[in-house]
């Protein structure tokens, strides 16, 4: 086992395992030291995921200039905000994503049943994220806040709602990946389709690392 | 064997998800404490960028690919934590 050690030193994403074949696995160092051409998965998601952030990128910057004109609404908009929830559920994606590290880390490995199980538990934690953000907007609806309340609310519920919907589309990608896993769909040399999810899930977890402190911390 | 299950790149993947839980608690701290201010927002954005660049080379593992696509998460990210700030500080007389 002296390779595990050796040759993923320094070495965190699990894509990078894919070339661990054997011969490799003599070679080590060199291997792991390889820099990839193309990001992992399968490529197209990639110009999904630029698509996203660019999307997301322009929501921001948008929120920030908003909140330029209207300093005091948005602070007083802001302290309205469950700044704990918000934090929560920054945790929960978090951990979501890093279930889903393991997730690939395992299918690298040839462990289908443990590659299915991680992704069940980031799907969990998914869920966890939705209910809570959904008590969340049901607090606010319940007070009568709406789109039209005033331009913080606007971009507050929008944000959350895009995101909320990101999260659903994560959601049923990881359900796909792991009944696939589960029925042995994917090896250690074929296993593009769990980095495509982990790297959309991953791209879900950034842009609410960004949503939450703008939103919800900064005034 | 454990070292099959727990390689060292898992402890490495474990190590940058307890930082961004730590990151995260950090921002909460500060955002229950009610604190703002210039210094507090580069603070806060300049911890979320940390934590996204986390993610995005070490979670989605993009340290190990082309400079290309390293450069176009890092080009987003600094353009719009960039801008932010930008709108942030010309509020501030």
């Amino acid at each position: 086992m002296q390779h595990n050690n050796a040759s993923m030193r320094g070495v965190c994403a699990p894509h990078l395992l894919s070339k661990n074949t054997p011969a490799a696995l003599n070679n080590n160092t060199i291997t792991l030291r390889e820099v990839h051409d193309t990001p992992p998965g399968d490529f197209a998601i990639w110009f999904f995921i630029f698509a996203e952030l660019l999307a997301f990128g322009i929501f921001f910057v948008a929120y920030a200039f908003a909140r330029a004109r209207n300093v005091e609404l948005f602070n007083q908009s802001q302290q309205h905000l469950n700044i704990a929830a918000g934090a929560i559920n920054t945790l929960v994606l978090i951990t979501s994503s890093y279930f889903v590290v393991r997730a690939v880390a395992a299918i690298k490995q040839n462990f289908s049943r443990e590659c299915a199980r991680w992704i069940a538990a980031a799907i969990g934690m998914g869920g966890i994220f939705l209910a809570i953000k959904l008590f969340e907007l049901y607090a606010k609806f319940s007070a009568g806040i709406s789109l039209s309340t005033n331009t913080f609310y606007m971009f507050y519920l929008s944000l959350s709602i895009f995101h909320f919907m990101h999260v659903i589309l994560g959601m049923v990608i990881l359900t796909a990946i792991m009944l696939k896993a589960r029925s042995g769909g994917y090896s250690a040399k074929s296993h593009t389709g769990v980095e495509t999810g982990a790297s959309y899930w991953h791209m879900v977890d950034m842009l609410w690392i960004i949503l939450f402190p703008l939103v919800y911390v900064i005034h | 064997m454990e070292i099959t299950h727990k390689p060292h790149f898992i402890r490495q993947c474990t190590l940058v998800w307890l930082t961004l839980m730590s990151l995260t608690v950090t921002t909460y701290a500060i955002g229950e404490a009610n604190l703002g201010g210039w210094a507090i927002m580069l603070t806060v954005l300049g911890t979320a960028v940390i934590k996204v660049q986390m993610v995005s080379s070490y979670f989605m593992g993009l340290r190990r690919t082309r400079r290309l696509w390293r450069g176009i998460v890092m080009g987003w990210l600094l353009l719009v934590a960039g801008l932010i700030t930008i709108a942030y500080l010309s509020t501030i007389k």
